[in-house]
């Protein structure tokens, strides 16, 4: 395809990630923003596109652009949806890179997920999502509830078990131990997972991710002004987003195949690289299940074989494929897909401290799989030699 | 319960027979002019064929469970009283790829397994609105 390699992520910037930030979320913008330019060396006025994504709930780039003084916007992007399409939002700032609409872009994603707009609307009116008429009227609406019923059925078709689920919550636990950014760092066991509260059975409190107050920030600039700039650029080497079924209303039928299955094999055509060539993956981890289901539809384990893989250690920091090397959403904290690339960049530039997979090169970072709204999007994000 | 405090479905333009049919208690689905299809939820045209012809038919109102959660956490205040509940997933006896949601009715949540047959009952909020249930059979 024709974008690959051609643009670079130049910059990272975090907030910290809490359960109240006490700001807005135009001000957790603002400094994620703030502090990926300064990690990239540019300042706001190298800025001239910015692209984000919501679901209500936070700062669009024609509010964010004046509050930061950006001179001219000459490309934007403010995609509705959640996190399906959270890397979808760097895929297209690559393009944008690509084709000259924009030369430097910054993505972001700022978010009051605990203290104000809690996922799903469930503290409010129900979500003016497609098709929730057919499901709202019975009490399901929230995110833990979907991804229920999602997870029984692959528990049901492939006899995954509750101890499969947690192994994934306790690996995840064990690399956010090693980070000084996640929310959780108390070390768990499976019997903490076990005796964890129900959420909405067969999920527990240990499957779900943090409700986070946080934001993060990507600096996006072309391959070529990137090698200028003074930190080890990563490349996007591949970048896809895409789907079909609808899930939400249960007309896709098997919720036992996500998304993933149908755009992993662009992706990999994309990036010139296989499954067996990532070094460390960034699996969207909404919920444990989502890492199942993805290590079976990017092709890391045969189909239905998900949960063993999982709790086989093969995705611990020292296993064949690490994953969600910060801790995840489960651990580190949930900025709604964004601070799975931040980390898979950490990663590349070898500058992941105690969780540094040695030797990382190539990357897979991944939104939702496509399950509620239709559609996914990945990256495969490659160090720059 | 507290059936009239729920949410409310947000009725459009291609859901409103639907909705109208639940509330005489019928359960409809639509079935394409074009290749016979079934399909759930409404739609205006035919994602097989394409074709825009399509007409109401009687679902049988039977099914089996696909997949089913049960909540204890407290989502939506209307539904404070009713933790822990059931959804359930329901995979229609009348064709491959027809599926709707319920509540669960006529037993407890313990008591569902995979593939349960069950059928559709109706539940009035009030004069205006019914929801579909599924109980076993
Ligand atoms: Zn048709």
């Amino acid at each position: 395809m024709s974008f690959r390699d051609q643009a670079a992520i130049a910059g990272v910037g975090y907030t910290p990630f809490s359960r109240n930030s006490g700001v807005s979320t135009l001000t957790l913008a603002i400094d994620a923003i703030t502090n990926a330019l300064d990690d990239a060396g540019l300042t706001v006025d190298d800025v001239d596109a910015l692209a984000t994504h919501r679901v209500g709930d936070s700062t669009p780039p024609w509010v964010v652009a004046p509050a930061l003084g950006i001179p001219e916007i000459t490309w934007y992007l403010d995609q509705f949806g959640g996190g399906s399409v959270s890397h979808a939002v760097i895929g297209q700032a690559a393009m944008a890179v690509a084709s000259g609409a924009a030369r430097t872009v910054v993505c972001y994603r700022a978010i009051n997920a605990r203290s104000e707009f809690r996922m799903g609307g469930t503290g409010r009116d129900p979500a003016p999502i497609f098709d929730a008429q057919y499901q709202a009227p019975y009490g399901h609406l929230a995110p833990p509830q979907q991804f229920a019923i999602f997870t029984r059925a692959h528990m049901i078709k492939y006899g995954t078990t509750h101890e499969q689920l947690g192994q994934v919550a306790v690996g995840q636990r064990a690399n956010a131990v090693k980070n000084p950014r996640a929310l959780k760092r108390d070390p768990i066991t499976l019997d903490d997972y076990l005796a964890s509260r129900w959420i909405a059975e067969p999920l527990r409190l240990l499957d779900c991710c943090l409700e986070t107050d946080g934001a993060c920030a990507i600096v996006i600039t072309s391959a070529g002004r990137a090698r200028d700039l003074p930190v080890r650029p990563v490349l996007i080497s591949g970048a896809v987003w895409g789907g079909g079924d609808s899930f939400f209303s249960g007309q896709g039928g098997d919720f036992t195949v996500s998304e993933a299955a149908r755009i992993a094999p662009r992706l990999y055509a994309m990036a010139g690289a296989g499954p067996e060539d990532i070094d460390v993956a960034e699996l969207y981890d909404c919920f444990t299940y989502s890492v199942i289901v993805q290590l079976e539809d990017y092709g890391f384990c045969p189909k239905g074989e998900g949960g063993p893989y999982a709790a086989s250690g093969a995705t611990r920091l020292d296993g064949a494929l690490p994953v969600n090397t910060h801790g995840g959403f489960l651990s580190e904290g949930y900025v709604h897909g964004i601070n799975h690339v931040a980390e898979a960049v950490s990663q590349l530039r070898g500058t992941a401290g105690d969780r540094q997979v040695a030797g990382a090169e190539v990357a897979l970072s991944t939104a939702q799989p496509g399950y509620v709204l239709a559609g996914t999007s990945a990256l495969i994000l490659k160090a720059d030699r | 319960m507290s059936l009239p405090d729920r949410p409310r479905p947000d009725l459009d333009r291609d859901s409103t027979p639907w909705w109208e049919a639940v509330r005489r208690h019928e359960l409809l689905l639509q079935r394409c002019d074009g290749c016979g299809t079934l399909r759930f939820p409404p739609r205006a045209v035919c994602g097989r064929c394409r074709s825009r012809e399509a007409g109401w038919v009687p679902a049988l109102g039977t099914g089996r469970v696909a997949s089913w959660t049960v909540s204890h956490q407290v989502f939506m205040r209307a539904f404070a009283d009713e933790v822990p509940y059931a959804v359930l997933h329901v995979r229609l006896d009348d064709g491959d790829g027809v599926f709707m949601y319920g509540n669960l009715a006529g037993t407890n949540p313990a008591e569902i397994e995979p593939d349960m047959p069950v059928e559709a009952v109706f539940a009035d909020v009030d004069h205006e609105l019914a929801l579909v249930q599924w109980r076993p059979r």
